[in-house]
């Protein structure tokens, strides 16, 4: 249908619309308008990809000078490839209404492991060739690459510049590494859209590790494990995730200094070699030195690119420093710093200090100033460039700590460092690890808001809308969250906080070990999955908590009286392991057994995977996924907040706890047409506070009677429930009520009930 | 050996037991049990004078065990009973005790049969009322033996159940199947598990490592007792518990689990929407060519309780991929043929191109908002019928009163001339002029095609119990005839018999049914044409008889 909204001309490949729809591409306009950036919540399942494409797209073609293109960010591949889909939707909808051709070019791009096909050969014919019209999914892309024998990586990174639509990861934008590659030059009057923003925190975390490492360079196998550690230390400690950006960290360890005391080494060598070999080329680079980092910055100055944080602006007006110019300085100037680190890490008990202590400690101990400091990373490349050294992978180590020592010095707040003597769980080894944590995440995405006309963060879940913009330092020009609207009560949020014997349920700490609780939970899931046809998820608080509790039930054998109704699986910390189950789940909700998934919060099922119809009749949310709140790193994050952004400690984990679970259960519903029952498990979900920072749609449907059920209670209502849902739901049923056709939409009273859809905040 | 001459009827059939000197009904013969019936032939003759199904038997008597005369009565489900009485002086009792002995392992296995049988035929005359009569017809007035009837019903019976065994849907398992074996303390400090041969099938299927085991081990080495005692104390059993000792012959099964996951596990899966593995576009790893492997979670840091957790886990997801494949298995084989045929659409079967297509179908499922649709069926316009009986009877001739204006039939008879001013005639088609003359004649009236029939309903001519009964004269008439006909051609001598049997069943019906009923009408006054369609029926089974006959006769002279 063609719609009217606020004076554009919008295509909408659909014959009828969700009021909803409407009212965000209301929303959406404005913002465009206006130039600015936007946070917009609105359930999954409503279509919110096709609201935006089809606003955007409009809005192009009716100012093609005002917008120039689209970048829209997702996160997952498949979530890409879905966007990609629903434009080429729209795009074959254009073409059939106004029967001209239209000149658009939307492409997805992936990283080279997705578009690769020729893995062995390096293929870069095709590089500068401009792609005709279209849209190009991934698939496409290969398949053109390969009826042209072209590389479709360097396709789609060349037709990304001219392109009017472009799809593909947040690292593409955030991750300073690849954005200097790849989104450098995308043109200014874009507009971004980050949907699924709700990750955002937590990509940008992941990124900034990444992003640590210079060009061209990947981490050695010691640091990849470091990485690793980091990471499973984040999955144990925190049940991993996202208290935004708590562990963007660099981890140091011993390891990472003898390999890197083997880099200075190396390097020593390479350059007594050529000094009496070519002693030219070092002098060549001395000159280049004083010159300083002028281009760099004449090209920021000219806004020509978008800007890369780890660089940061002063750098780029000075030139690289004497004390480290020649290159056996640099060299010595490492070793000193190096050993510095390792004398750091001699400490027997937990050290955490903010970067300007760390510059005060370093500069009386082994007298480094900040200054050098700062331009430890560009000197390293410039020596690496320099000494033609072709396997740079072995250097990551030493480039590794080169970064450390730029960001340490460049950025005085926003970070902070922790020396751990050794780990929580295994406190008579010494291994002490230095973390190196970002906190602030906004100094990542900042040069995103800066550079780009409209940034568009959009979820189904960000409630409480007014953080997001706090946490990542932006002023939004409009801030709006849409419900859902339903001709039928299709979601069914209970919360069960007793048990029948009366036992309060709760995964509290104090509670955790409790048998009552544990059994109880069992109860819980033995007695829906006798009630709910097809589907069930089941989500832990962490994965250790669920081990715990899986044990328990096997030995209680309520995990054998579970199966006599439907066939068990169980997320793994193995992903490959994970898939496997996933799908076999899938295969017995479909072939009418039904089963189980017991899952966890923050794992990687509840971020990637939905669960449509029959794949998710029920979700229960055993207990309220607090982060794991014993981690310094953790804990300096959130002073860091509360002193930076006046969030209390307390709201802050509440509301990711909440959003969180929300985001659990909300991956039953996904669309009008589908129906579930939601069950919080945690007497917690009662209080005022917690429930408040639900999203609304959810809120909305918590009546007071389902506050404080017991388990029978829960089953009686969910066997209501499910039997009306069951009855067949046509079309018609929703017409008028959530769904319209142009002509209801058109009616006056109609206009009026959708202004109020948005929840302006 | 004399016997093997008079197993003519059963050459494949197995002799189990022969037993020599048995009287029945004071005459001495040999009683052989074969694979499915028991059989008795008089001593010097080559043919089986008594010969019953074990399916027909529904229990033998024995005599006591005191008692002079060894005997074994077998009762049938008919009421009838066979006596044999062992007269072997030296070895009757043996003899008796080895075919008792045999009897008692043979028959139950087709009681169950034999009872399915009867239940069969009586769901079969109590849900069919025109069955029943005609059971009652044939049967009971025994116009032809029961077992006759059946013959060919049963027939039917057994082979739309053997068709059913191939088609019906096959029997998952429970997924629950190990927590039926509820082990109960004894007592004295044991445990009992009680296995039934479902558990056990369940565990074969669902494990087939543990079937391979115990075709290996029993009974060569342990007995069947055995190998469940050590089956449940193993540490395979209980997986979560730590392993005692390697002697174990479980070991092996949990390795070849352990092998059949993980190959389950690299196999990778071929939905891309749950693939927790690609879903992340990392970036990390670009350009580089290092391929970020996944943190494997370490074994050697986790403490006992956890690694058992783990174990656990591990053995939950494995038991129940397990079950869901035991449950598909045997719908492999079709599901390949559908894949091989939706892969014909161009795409091979390899697999990097054979995934796009899933992908894409994932896909747009995926972004489908089916509300938002129209929906997709072609719209279907409901019918205004102004007149439903028309539409009921189809088109019926113009008639006369339907008007025609004079413009009308001033246009068609132009046409017409038109039409006829142009016709030129396809001489090479034509029809012979006498067929033509013929089919002239029978379009005529008058003529075969035209004849007036009496459109006056039988059931306006003839009482209602008349017709009742026609209708089942009919009815046995047709399963007679439809026996007789099935005959055909006759080229066994089993058929010979049977053609023969049916023309004297033939007889007998026209005897004792269809003369009755005639003398009946002909007493009530009514048209004796009404058992005229009957009797030409039988006539002409009897005319095709008698050329068979004939035929018969002429070659065998």
């Amino acid at each position: 249908m063609k719609l009217n909204i606020d004076g554009l001309l919008v295509y909408f490949p659909y014959d009828y619309i969700y009021p909803e729809q409407y009212s965000y591409m209301l929303e959406l306009k404005r913002t465009l308008d206006a130039k600015g950036h936007g946070v917009l919540e609105m359930p999954s399942g409503t279509g919110k990809t096709i609201s935006l494409l089809s606003l955007i797209v409009a809005y192009q073609r009716a100012f093609p000078l005002e917008v120039t293109k689209l970048i829209y960010c997702s996160r997952t591949v498949p979530e890409i490839e879905k966007v990609v889909e629903e434009l080429r939707k729209l795009m074959e909808f254009y073409a059939k209404e106004t029967e001209e051709v239209n000149n658009f070019l939307a492409l997805a791009l992936s990283s080279r492991k997705n578009l690769c096909i020729h893995p062995e050969e390096f293929d870069a014919v095709g590089r500068q060739v401009p792609l005709p019209a279209g849209v190009y999914n991934l698939d496409d892309l290969k398949d053109l690459g390969r009826r042209k024998g072209w590389c479709p990586y360097y396709l789609a990174r060349y037709s990304i510049l001219h392109a009017n639509i472009v799809v593909y990861s947040y690292h593409y934008l955030l991750d300073p590494k690849i954005a200097d590659l790849v989104s450098k030059e995308l043109a200014k009057k874009s507009v971004v859209v980050f949907d699924e923003a709700h990750n955002i925190g937590k990509d940008l975390q992941r990124l900034w590790l990444s992003g640590m490492s210079e060009p061209f360079l990947a981490f050695p196998e010691g640091l990849k494990k470091d990485f690793k550690m980091s990471k499973r230390l984040e999955k144990l400690l925190f049940s991993t995730d996202n208290v935004c950006i708590d562990s963007m960290s660099v981890n140091i360890t011993r390891r990472t200094l003898d390999r890197c005391q083997n880099n200075v080494d190396t390097l020593q060598n390479t350059i007594q070699r050529i000094k009496e070999t070519d002693a030219a080329k070092l002098r060549e680079e001395y000159r280049r030195l004083v010159e300083g980092l002028k281009e760099a910055n004449v090209a920021r100055e000219t806004d020509v690119y978008l800007a890369n944080p780890v660089l940061p602006d002063e750098i780029l007006k000075e030139a690289v420093p004497g004390s480290i110019r020649t290159a056996e300085h640099f060299v010595g100037f490492l070793r000193r710093f190096l050993e510095y680190l390792k004398s750091r890490l001699r400490v027997q008990h937990v050290v955490q200090e903010s970067a300007p202590q760390f510059l005060k400690d370093i500069f009386d101990k082994v007298c480094i100033d900040r200054k050098p400091l700062r331009f430890c990373a560009e000197r390293l490349q410039s020596l690496l460039r320099t000494l033609e050294i072709t396997d740079i992978s072995d250097f990551s180590a030493v480039t590794l700590i080169s970064n450390f020592a730029t960001l340490v010095s460049t950025y005085s707040q926003g970070f902070t460092i922790i020396i751990e003597p050794f780990e929580d769980r295994t406190p008579t080894i010494a291994n002490p690890v230095l973390h190196f944590s970002c906190m602030d995440p906004s100094i990542a995405i900042k040069p995103v808001f800066q550079r780009f006309q409209s940034v568009i963060i959009t979820s189904g879940t960000l409630s409480p809308v007014d953080i997001y913009p706090r946490i990542l330092d932006f002023r939004p020009v409009t801030m709006a969250s849409f419900t859902m609207t339903l001709a039928r009560t299709c979601l069914c949020p209970l919360i069960v906080g007793r048990g029948n014997d009366q036992v309060a349920l709760s995964s509290k700490f104090e509670t955790r070990e409790d048998f009552a609780v544990i059994r109880n939970y069992g109860n819980l899931l033995l007695e829906m999955s006798a009630v709910v046809p097809d589907g069930i998820v089941a989500f832990f608080t962490s994965y250790v908590y669920m081990e715990n509790i899986v044990a328990s039930w096997y030995e209680q054998g309520i995990l054998e009286n579970i199966q006599r109704n439907k066939l068990i699986f169980i997320e793994t910390q193995d992903a490959a392991e994970t898939s496997m189950a996933l799908e076999k789940y899938q295969e017995a909700c479909e072939n009418g057994r039904g089963a189980i998934l017991l899952s966890v919060a923050r794992g990687k099922v509840s971020e990637g995977i939905d669960f449509v119809h029959h794949f998710g009749r029920a979700v229960i949310m055993f207990g309220v996924p607090y982060v794991y709140t014993q981690s310094r790193i953790l804990k300096a994050r959130l002073e860091y907040l509360r002193d930076q952004f006046q969030i209390r400690e307390n709201d802050f984990l509440t509301f990711d706890a909440m959003r969180h679970a929300a985001q659990c259960v909300g991956r039953a519903i996904r669309g009008k047409t589908d129906y579930g029952l939601m069950i919080f498990a945690d007497k917690r979900y009662a209080r005022a506070d917690k429930r408040g920072k639900l999203p609304r749609w959810i809120q909305e449907h918590i009546n007071d009677g389902s506050l404080n059920l017991t388990v029978d209670e829960a089953v009686q209502l969910s066997k209501h429930f499910l039997r009306q849902m069951a009855q067949p739901f046509s079309q018609v049923d929703q017409l008028g009520l959530s769904l319209l056709t142009l002509e209801q939409l058109e009616s006056p009273e109609m206009l009026k009930k959708i202004a109020q859809i948005a929840h302006q905040t | 050996m004399h016997f093997v001459s008079f197993t003519m009827a059963s050459l494949s059939e197995e002799v189990l037991l022969v037993v020599k000197k048995v009287r029945q009904k004071k005459q001495d013969g040999t009683l052989y049990l074969m694979a499915e019936r028991i059989a008795w032939g008089p001593e010097g003759k080559d043919r089986f004078t008594v010969s019953h199904s074990y399916s027909d038997i529904r229990c033998q008597k024995i005599s006591p065990d005191g008692k002079a005369k060894v005997q074994l009565q077998l009762v049938l489900h008919t009421g009838e009973s066979t006596t044999f009485h062992f007269a072997n002086e030296s070895t009757s009792r043996k003899d008796w005790e080895a075919a008792k002995e045999l009897l008692q392992q043979l028959l139950p296995k087709f009681k169950k049969k034999a009872n399915k049988e009867l239940e069969e035929k009586n769901k079969m005359l109590q849900e069919d009322p025109v069955l029943f009569q005609l059971y009652k017809d044939l049967v009971v007035s025994q116009v032809i033996s029961a077992e006759e009837f059946w013959a060919n019903r049963l027939g039917g019976i057994n082979n739309g159940e053997s068709a059913a065994c191939e088609n019906k849907q096959e029997v998952g398992i429970s997924g629950a199947f190990l927590a039926d074996i509820r082990p109960q303390t004894d007592g004295c400090n044991g445990l009992r598990y009680n296995l039934t041969a479902d558990i056990i099938e369940s565990i074969f299927r669902t494990y087939p490592a543990v079937k391979q085991k115990y075709k290996e081990n029993v009974p060569h080495n342990l007995t069947e007792k055995e190998f469940w005692t050590r089956f449940f104390q193993s540490h395979y059993f209980h997986r979560d518990r730590i392993s005692t000792g390697t002697q174990d012959i479980f070991s092996e099964c949990a390795r070849q689990d352990e092998k059949g996951l993980k190959s389950l596990v690299t196999q990778g899966v071929k939905n891309p929407m749950v693939d927790l593995l690609s879903l992340e576009d990392k970036t990390l790893d670009e350009g580089y060519g290092i391929s970020s492997a996944l943190p494997s979670t370490s074994h050697a840091s986790r403490t006992v309780k956890e690694s058992s957790n783990f174990a656990i886990i591990k053995r939950f997801n494995h038991h129940s991929a397990m079950v869901l494949a035991a449950g598909s298995r045997k719908r492999d084989v079709p599901a390949d043929q559908a894949s091989e045929t939706s892969s014909t659409d161009g795409n091979s079967r390899d697999s990097d191109f054979f995934q796009p297509p899933l992908k894409k179908v994932k896909l747009q499922e995926a972004i489908e908002y089916e509300d938002l649709q129209q929906e997709n069926r072609p719209k279907t316009v409901a019918l205004n019928l102004k007149k439903s009986d028309r539409y009921a009877h189809g088109p019926v001739p113009l008639q006369s009163q339907q008007y025609t204006t004079s413009q009308d039939i001033i246009n068609s008879v132009n046409y017409i001339k038109h039409e006829m001013s142009n016709y030129k005639p396809n001489l090479t088609q034509v029809l012979s002029s006498a067929a033509a003359s013929s089919a002239i004649a029978a379009l005529s009236p008058g003529g075969v095609l035209m004849q007036q029939v009496a459109q006056q309903a039988i059931n306006q001519m003839v009482p209602t119990e008349i017709q009742a009964e026609l209708k089942h004269l009919y009815v046995a008439a047709g399963e007679l005839l439809r026996h007789f006909w099935t005959c055909f051609p006759v080229n066994t001598a089993f058929l010979e018999e049977k053609v023969t049997k049916m023309k004297s069943n033939l007889e007998r019906f026209q005897i004792t049914k269809l003369r009755p009923f005639q003398e009946k009408i002909q007493r009530q006054y009514l048209s004796t044409n009404l058992t005229g369609h009957l009797e030409c029926m039988l006539q002409a089974a009897y005319s095709k008889f008698h050329i068979w006959q004939t035929r018969r006769m002429m070659r065998k002279t």
